[in-house]
């Protein structure tokens, strides 16, 4: 049996951890709730401009898309969206290994969010062609590099952790472009359309709508990236208490073992005593 | 149209940027800067939408006026209705 210092030096670190896993608990928690309430002004925000924008549109099967020139036509892109930093349970391993299993590398690129997920990536020795930073911001998400990385391919999906409930968080994917075209088909919305006949339009109708269309790409990416925030303070949440709990349950069997160790030493003692009171008795009769 | 009727017309103003409510109601005047230039949008405005330029919105209401600044943005005008997406 371990000495009962031993086991106490170490009940005292692992209360400390219980400790700091508490704080990230409650850090994790108010993160989800802040980020919540940024996912809801967001799609508010997106639901405004886009009653502005089906107003405005002109056909939208040939616009949102097609943009660019130089387009790869026979490559598409996966952007994944990770977490940047660990300790946020294996949300991250489970979006790479969804991704994986459609993953070709003779016909798609890799573009990764987040060093997390890049370190899973080179750890498994699966190749990337650009990491960028998980652009959050208290204010703004400035999502225009990756938007503009992604703008060169004719499909992109989008492999991302969305946010079920505080216990539950899903690995999802988008097609980007075909989500923001869909979305631009269902606009059958209670909005007549205008045009530049009854409407002034300062710069040209065209270009508005194109600065609209950037706007909604870049605020679906957003909306993406804020969900898998959301998702990824979930699972850290849930690590951060399940570690507190490990750490909680430790505290208990280590403190028991040290009363244990107590006990036997106070026993051990004891019978040295009664040992070498006995001699000393046995020596006194001769 | 009679002064009177002006006073009794007011803007319904929402501005925001995506995560944020700069102001959400009725307004008498609206005023930015576009690459033409300063322009104000008072009630029985035409209808009108423009890419705005960085500088401050001022939104005058009956009782107060505010001010913001802005990077960049959107407003659309439409029946009195005015829709500013700034700082995207």
């Amino acid at each position: 049996m371990r000495r009962a210092n031993v086991i106490q030096k170490e009940t005292e670190q692992i209360v400390t951890v219980e400790d700091l896993t508490g704080v990230f608990e409650s850090i994790a928690s108010t993160q989800v709730a802040k980020i919540k309430n940024k996912v809801e002004l967001s799609k508010g925000f997106f639901n405004l401009l886009w009653k502005r924008y089906s107003s405005i549109r002109i056909d939208p099967n040939s616009r949102i898309t097609n943009r660019d020139d130089n387009k790869k036509w026979d490559r598409k892109v996966f952007v994944i969206i990770s977490a940047e930093a660990g300790l946020s349970g294996d949300i991250d391993q489970r979006l790479i290994e969804a991704m994986l299993q459609n993953y070709d590398k003779s016909t798609t690129d890799i573009i990764v969010l987040g060093s997390h997920g890049a370190n899973q990536l080179s750890q498994r020795g699966i190749p990337f062609i650009r990491y960028f930073q998980v652009p959050v911001s208290e204010s703004y998400i400035d999502v225009s590099p990756v938007i503009q990385a992604i703008a060169s391919y004719s499909q992109v999906t989008i492999y991302y952790e969305e946010y079920v409930s505080l216990g539950v968080q899903d690995i999802k994917t988008i097609d980007l472009i075909s989500s923001v075209r869909a979305m631009s088909e269902e606009a059958d919305t209670d909005e007549d359309i205008i045009t530049d006949k009854d409407t002034i339009f300062e710069p040209s109708l065209e270009e508005i709508a194109d600065q609209m269309e950037m706007t909604m790409m870049t605020l679906a990416f957003s909306q993406v990236i804020l969900e898998s925030s959301l998702a990824q303070d979930a699972s850290r949440f849930n690590a951060m208490a399940m570690a507190k709990k490990r750490a909680s349950e430790m505290v208990t069997s280590y403190n028991l073992e040290y009363h244990r160790a107590k006990r036997s030493e106070s026993d051990r003692r004891l019978r040295e005593v009664m040992v070498s009171l006995k001699k000393k008795k046995q020596a006194a009769r001769r | 149209m009679s002064h009177k009727d002006d006073d009794a017309v007011q803007l319904t103003v929402i501005a925001r940027s995506p995560f944020h409510i700069y102001y959400e109601g009725p307004a008498k005047r609206v005023s930015a800067t576009n690459k033409v230039g300063p322009f104000d949008i008072l009630p029985e405005h035409a209808d009108f939408f423009s890419v705005m330029s960085p500088g401050d919105v001022v939104i005058e209401t009956e009782s107060d006026t505010m001010q913001f600044s802005i990077s960049n943005g959107i407003i659309g005008v439409r029946d009195n209705e005015v829709m500013i997406f700034a700082n995207m």
